[in-house]
């Protein structure tokens, strides 16, 4: 559990808050780069940490992500036109480059000057990957660009998707470093799902539904072992890392792809849910590709023309209870992403933590909330800058791997839970 | 119309979660297992809890075999120095948290795990002080807890105890 005014600070990430502090030290995922295909089209409107913005690429392709309103009158500058390397206010033609810097005001004389005190609220907008990043802290704290494994390797090798989701982004995040529900809400897609199938360790990991956990606290965050038994006395480990403040990446199975998410605050009861891909050594195969497009392993179909699940809450999750009853999935929903999101949704728009019971297999997430917490207090008291910021942090890779009962997965498992470039990763 | 699932998972409608007391507290078990550790333990122990309470393994040095039964009946302490019957503590137990300083050898851990698994009480171990501690030192307290700890915590900062606590309504 949490103490209310702890619930509080964890969960709201808007401005001026702590967490809204700690967020704004990172580099997010604010879009994904085929959002804005080209230059001079059209603008997209989002909502990031609270903040109403809008993205835009201009007539040289440069992105810019902006105030979402006109500082004249108000309105939406969605309805702009993009033109000529600005975003021209259709009401009354105030033009904004992508800094924000208003350049043209048609009803002042231009030798007035009047347009160069005119500036919306910018942050830079990078393109690094399938991503567009943002960075939404203060200027002189920018860190160097992210080096996430899966924003680096050639672009044939990788997959991006997001998902709206309809609640606060912890207990999203919460669910990403809780090995122990694959058992029971996943286990009717373990066989069956094509981005999963086949692997020895789902063998282990339905097998054996007391898994051992251990939590290792690493410089970005934490590793978390989950610990199921093998042939002759070893154990199957499955290794999740966690870097502060929203990444994960799940164990890989096999040869697939290894996926992972980051859950980015839109305001405190949404969130979006990134989700990644990527082989290190080879590139995704169509029928992977088209697998994750048509919404199978961690991805998820969508309404047409959003990003919104087409199993949400508002069709009751297309519950299927006959499925249920059959085994065919463990909840009735189909599909570990809208598994995920109906029953983090149903915690309702910020989970009241006060009331939870936690056991001591929850100690991954008593450990993230804890490392947040100090790391919030430490940036607010102090200035420190939070773990997760240094490039050097993002160069990690999950694994699962068969070990000898002796070893500790940390020591073992050293090479395998660092990103290596063009080196396979380490599946079972 | 709309969904239940829409309905209730507004803000509103959380005003309607039956608010009452769903669990009752948790009889918490922390056992330090050795001399470092017990000068934190003692720390944590001068916190407000409700059903937590703390030992200490005394005897460290000469901690009893597995399986020696007539050895565990004079094991543990309270902070007061006085002495407990483990077998009984852990009967009224719903977890035990073990907390071992790194590089320490952790031996009392195993006797503590066998009177649990004889028991069915869940373990969780704590390792603190890692941060000064060599991989090889952190392995060897691993290595005596690993098998006798249903959750195994690395923790840098001894402040996690608290925290764990708190989090686990001890």
């Amino acid at each position: 559990m949490l103490r209310k005014e702890q619930n509080d600070l964890v969960t709201q990430t808007g401005p001026g808050t702590p967490m809204g502090q700690l967020f704004r030290c990172y580099w997010l995922p604010a879009l994904m780069a085929d959002e804005l295909p080209e230059n001079e089209c059209p603008p997209v409107r989002l909502k990031i940490l609270s903040e109403r913005l809008l993205a835009f690429r201009d007539t040289d392709g440069r992105y810019g992500l902006i105030d979402e309103f006109c500082a004249h009158r108000g309105v939406s500058l969605w309805f702009g036109r993009n033109e000529e390397h600005g975003l021209r206010c259709p009401y009354h033609g105030w033009k904004y480059d992508v800094n924000g810097q208003c350049v043209d005001v048609p009803s002042e004389p231009v030798e007035s000057g009047f347009c160069s005190k005119v500036k919306l609220k910018s942050y830079p907008l990078v393109k690094r990957g399938p991503v567009l990043w943002t960075y939404m802290g203060p200027p002189d704290k920018q860190p160097p660009l992210p080096e996430w494994e899966f924003a680096i390797v050639p672009p044939e090798q990788t997959f991006l998707s997001k998902r709206f989701q309809e609640s606060n982004w912890l207990q999203a995040m919460e669910g990403g470093i809780d090995s122990s529900h694959v058992s029971f809400l996943h286990r009717g897609d373990l066989h069956s799902d094509p981005l999963f199938k086949g692997a020895k360790g789902n063998e282990y990991n339905l097998a054996d539904m007391k898994p051992y956990f251990e939590v290792v606290e690493q410089p970005g965050g934490l590793y978390i072992g989950a610990r199921r038994n093998a042939e002759n006395g070893n154990y199957y480990w499955r290794i999740t890392p966690w870097v502060m403040p929203t990444f994960t990446m799940i164990p890989p199975r096999a040869d697939h792809p290894i996926h992972g998410h980051f859950w980015i605050p839109i305001d405190d009861e949404h969130c979006w849910a990134w989700t990644y891909d990527f082989h290190p050594t080879r590139a995704l195969a169509k029928r992977e590709v088209d697998a994750m497009k048509d919404g199978a392993g961690v991805h998820c179909k969508y309404v047409p023309g959003t990003f919104r699940p087409i199993a949400n809450k508002d069709n009751d999750y297309l519950m299927d209870r006959a499925a249920q009853k059959a085994g065919r999935t463990f909840s009735g929903v189909a599909g570990f992403a809208s598994q995920d999101a109906s029953l983090q949704e149903s915690m309702g728009p910020i989970c009241d933590r006060t009331k939870e019971n936690l056991v001591s297999t929850d100690n991954g997430i008593i450990m993230a909330r804890h490392r947040l917490m100090r790391a919030a207090k430490a940036l607010v008291d102090k200035g420190t800058i939070p773990p997760g910021v240094d490039p050097e942090h993002h160069k990690v890779r999950s694994a699962s791997v068969v070990l000898p009962p002796d070893q500790a997965f940390k020591d073992a498992a050293k090479e395998a839970l660092t990103s290596r470039p063009g080196v396979a990763h380490a599946t079972v | 119309m709309q969904t239940e699932s829409a309905r209730m998972t507004t803000a509103e409608e959380a005003r309607y979660r039956i608010n009452y007391p769903n669990s009752s507290p948790r009889a918490v078990k922390v056992v330090a297992l050795d001399i470092p550790s017990e000068a934190v333990v003692k720390r944590v122990a001068q916190g407000s809890w409700q059903r937590a309470t703390f030992f200490t393994a005394p005897k460290f040095e000469g901690a009893p075999k597995s399986g020696d039964r007539s050895s565990m009946r004079a094991w543990l302490s309270d902070l007061a120095g006085r002495t407990k019957d483990l077998i009984d503590e852990i009967a009224t137990a719903d977890l035990i948290v073990m907390v071992a300083s790194a590089g320490t050898n952790a031996d009392a851990a195993s006797v503590i795990a066998e009177a649990c698994n004889a028991r069915k009480v869940m373990t969780t171990a704590l390792i603190i002080g890692s941060a000064a501690k060599s991989d090889d030192e952190l392995s060897k307290t691993l290595a005596s807890l690993r098998p006798n700890a249903s959750m195994l915590v690395i923790a840098s900062n001894d402040d996690y105890i608290e925290e764990m606590l708190v989090a686990l309504r001890a």
